[in-house]
């Protein structure tokens, strides 16, 4: 039996993210590492999937509603025209309508091009579906994106880029001119790209999300994915969907009814709920996200944090390590652990330097493990208690003393 | 202009990338780094194209016809093309029938699923969970408590004691327990055996993960497995084999014997075998069998259930598959990239589904076993010719004795003429002549909907 394992699965060691989780739990430190919210789903929403299963929603469904509603806000949002009936496919959450997509599209040896710093997941799928993938890494601090870097990166391989915009793990929300930029790379090269938009409604300041797919010549080359999960607070829920031309969301919908079947019935009823909400429900998210941003990043800085960019969308902080500060990221996390008992994710994770088209030498990318991922999807309350904690680590005269 | 990509490189190079998903955790990648990014550099020798030609070129001629895998020519494509291994991958007859059904208003005894519902102490349970919180990501492999409840209900079962942390993946549903067991565990090219008809999902997921399919058919009366075949397709050069019992479309169960030969060809083989039982509580003419159980046999299976069947929530999607450590890794790795966690409340409830006392099977059986009685009586008289179904709600006939060419016609027949939804088989093989003789029907319906579709069927039936 040992001899039909993968050569690569018999070289797996533990991970440092298990190790830090175990100690994390061990010292039962504050949890802001996990990205999802610790404060309740909307009430109104969670009675919506309760009177679901009492109205005995509880067989295999597909609610065309959702698809209904879902074509009327993209075209509010974004301008465009979407068929309800052939351009839409509802999935277990954005990850399987990201896989039914990249299943769907991806022969062996495609090359798929991603931004770096990336959240991890997306490779993985890539690599399953015999799909190649090739980063192309923003540049700090700003997370700024290279024209010349994109346009070398597409080969005749090349079949889609993935674009996930507002963005984990930095926070960046792509700009309009940046999204012209890989447009123009896709139609130049023929390209498709998937979209994962499930931060679509967290955005700050003036920042506000544009769907690549809203480019002129985008809506025919893009899958957009989006769900549920993050703009409702129900990332248990598992409802999410790929809108994408008809040919290319049929094949989605025959994938994930391989894949899965159909999204949990119930909730697809609740779905519709939520969908419905008022405006005001968007801009409250918005507001208090903001807030909470707002508070992490002075957190952040009153321990010695210089942050140099402010996330502009999604609920994460990615800031570098402190220059005076000698740790690596999973040093530093181990610490804070141990030290302010807060748990946060080091970056290294979500940096993939070895896929880069040009082979960046290891000291030009020392950064890479010098930042560290703080999740603010947290109720006031938990980053009250953080900010104490944090606060602990200040000495007499209000300087950071974590021990370094 | 470049050379076109060498494909014998890339296959060389092959089994080392594809199993990059080998990355166990999420940031652990420090054991592939090396492998991938010499790939990655002979790959773009190979493929790069001068820069100038990016800014000559436009949209479609960019890319002249490229060798695929098989040989075959790709043309440039339009903005969407889809994967080639989609050719196979249609709406399927289910959703077809349904439709036609609503046209029709027939009475549906094709889809399997319930038109009652599920208990209340289950859904009850859901929406406690909803109520108290329970609606973030759960722990990937399945809440703690849930696991717990399905290695006590195997052990139940079974006999067999198994480490719910290490030993249980929670799944959306059986069918995504199947896409993972098998987009986890099998590598482009190895060889699985699969017994028709089968479950469509099946043939899909295993051409997913580039596998070559051997197939044994069952065939009627009685559906049993053909030894010979069997003996001289499985090989040290199959990787695994599938197993559904009690089995959809026929209702067989896998005997003892049956079982006992197939485990003792696996073990000569070193055939790894992926069971679904999502019927095992279904089981009506003899008792239920897990290859689990079989000496030998648990280091190399993959058993796979649901909640769906056995509690009438099909639209839950909560499933599970139960296997020793070395497949487990597999099987989470590929759930993790394919739905990453599955519904939370579900999951609670599910739990307490599990811990339902044994009158709940008891009654479970009783009811359904009087809906069988309905509609097997029901399809006698009218004169199909009805072949013995162990267990499952399925029931499958032969539907010559009405002079229709085939399963499909036979069945558009029935839906506009009579009014019944049943479902033409000859999907479920890869040859679909094996199944066009045979058209199944479920009785997981009411009793009301079972006699008026005997009703219907006696009455504008006719043999010919």
């Amino acid at each position: 039996m040992e001899e039909k394992l993968s050569s690569v699965s018999k070289k797996f060691a533990p991970s440092p993210i298990q190790e830090l989780s175990h100690l994390a739990q061990r010292c039962n430190a504050i949890n802001l590492a996990e990205g999802f919210p610790d404060f309740p789903a909307p009430p109104y929403i969670k009675e919506a999937a309760v009177s679901a299963i009492n109205s005995d929603f509880n067989q295999y469904r597909h609610v065309q509603g959702i698809c209904d509603h879902l074509a009327l806000i993209m075209k509010r949002m974004h301008g465009l025209n979407i068929n309800p009936l052939t351009d839409i496919a509802i999935c277990c959450g954005q990850t399987e309508a990201f896989a039914a997509a990249i299943f769907s599209i991806i022969n062996r040896g495609d090359e798929v091009v991603l931004f770096d710093p990336c959240y991890e997941t997306y490779e993985g799928c890539i690599t399953m579906a015999g799909g190649i993938p090739v980063y192309v890494g923003l540049d700090p601090p700003k997370w700024t994106l290279d024209p010349d870097k994109l346009m070398r990166s597409f080969t005749t391989r090349t079949k889609a880029i993935v674009l996930n915009s507002p963005h984990n793990p930095t926070g960046k929300v792509f700009s309009k001119g940046e999204l012209e930029v890989i447009a123009e790379g896709c139609r130049r090269w023929d390209c498709l790209v998937i979209t994962d938009e499930v931060y679509e409604y967290i955005t700050f300041d003036d920042q506000k999300h544009v769907s690549i797919a809203s480019l002129p010549g985008m809506q025919e080359r893009t899958i957009i994915t989006s769900s549920l999960s993050k703009t409702f607070s129900i990332t248990g829920w598992r409802i999410g969907w790929a809108v994408a031309p008809a040919s290319a969301a049929s094949a989605i919908r025959n994938i994930h009814v391989k894949i899965t079947d159909s999204a949990p019935a119930p909730f697809q009823e609740a779905a519709l709920t939520a969908l419905r909400s008022p405006s005001e429900y968007f801009e409250a998210l918005r507001r208090e996200y903001q807030l909470k941003r707002d508070f992490t990043v002075k957190l952040l800085t009153l321990v010695g944090f210089g942050i140099q960019f402010k996330p502009q969308g999604a609920f994460f902080l990615f800031a570098e390590l402190p220059t005076n500060c000698l740790l690596s990221d999973v040093e530093y996390v181990k610490e804070l652990i141990k030290q302010a008992g807060v748990v946060i994710v080091p970056g290294r994770g979500f940096f993939h330097r070895e896929s880069y088209l040009d082979q960046p030498s290891e000291e030009s990318c020392s950064y890479q493990t010098r930042y560290v991922r703080i999740a603010f999807c947290k109720s006031n309350a938990t980053l009250a208690a953080a900010a104490l904690k944090f606060g602990e680590l200040l000495n007499a005269t209000g300087c950071p003393k974590l021990h370094y | 202009m470049q050379a076109q990509c060498n494909w014998a490189q890339l296959e060389m190079l092959r089994p080392l990338c594809f199993q990059s998903p080998a990355t166990f955790s999420t940031f652990s990648k420090h054991f592939q780094k090396g492998s991938d990014s010499s790939f990655f550099r002979t790959n773009r020798r190979i493929n790069k194209y001068p820069s100038f030609m990016a800014a000559i070129s436009t949209v479609s001629t960019q890319k002249g016809p490229v060798s695929t895998q098989d040989g075959t020519s790709q043309v440039p494509h339009q903005p969407l093309q889809v994967a080639k291994r989609l050719e196979k991958f249609k709406t399927t007859i289910f959703t077809q029938m349904s439709s036609l059904a609503i046209k029709h208003g027939a009475i549906n005894l094709g889809q399997g699923f319930p038109n009652f519902d599920g208990p209340d102490f289950v859904k009850e349970a859901a929406i406690q969970a909803i109520k108290d919180g329970k609606n973030q990501y759960a722990r990937g492999y399945g809440v703690p408590d849930f696991n717990n409840a399905i290695a006590a209900r195997f052990k139940k079962d079974t006999g067999l004691v198994i480490d719910p942390e290490k030993e249980v993946t929670v799944t959306s549903g059986c069918t995504e327990a199947i896409a993972a067991s098998v987009l986890g565990l099998i590598n482009p090219g190895d060889e699985v055996i699969l017994f028709a008809p089968f479950y469509d999902s099946y043939e899909a997921t295993l051409s997913m993960a580039g596998a070559k399919i051997k197939c044994l058919t069952l065939r009627p009366p009685d559906f049993a497995v053909p030894i010979d075949e069997l003996k001289s397709t499985i090989s040290k050069n199959t990787r695994a084999i599938l197993i559904n019992t009690p089995h959809n479309p026929t209702g067989k169960m896998f005997t003892h014997e049956e079982l006992n030969t197939i485990a003792s060809l696996c073990v000569e083989n070193d055939v790894l075998v992926f069971t679904d039982e999502v019927y095992d509580k279904l089981a009506f003419e003899m008792d239920h069998i897990s290859m689990a159980s079989l000496p030998g046999m648990y280091e190399r299976t993959v058993t796979m259930n649901s909640l769906g069947k056995t509690f009438s929530l099909t639209g839950w999607k909560i499933g599970w598959a139960i296997a020793p450590p070395h497949l487990t890794w597999g099987v989470r790795q590929a759930h993790s990239f394919l739905t990453f966690a599955t519904s939370t409340p579900m999951q609670w409830a599910a739990t307490v589904a599990l811990r339902a006392p044994d009158s709940y099977y008891v009654e479970l059986r009783r009811d359904y076993l009087a809906k069988k009685a309905i509609l097997v009586e029901g399809l006698k008289d009218v004169g199909f010719k009805v072949f013995p179904s162990s267990g499952t709600y399925f029931v499958v006939v032969d539907h010559t004795p009405f002079g229709l060419e085939n399963d499909i016609v036979f069945c558009e027949y029935l839906i506009k003429e009579v009014g019944v939804v049943a479902i033409p088989t000859s999907v479920f093989y890869l040859n679909p002549e094996d199944g066009k003789n045979l058209v199944r029907f479920t009785f997981c319906k009411d009793e009301g909907t079972l006699r008026s579709a005997v009703e219907r069927m006696k009455q504008k039936l006719r043999k010919k």
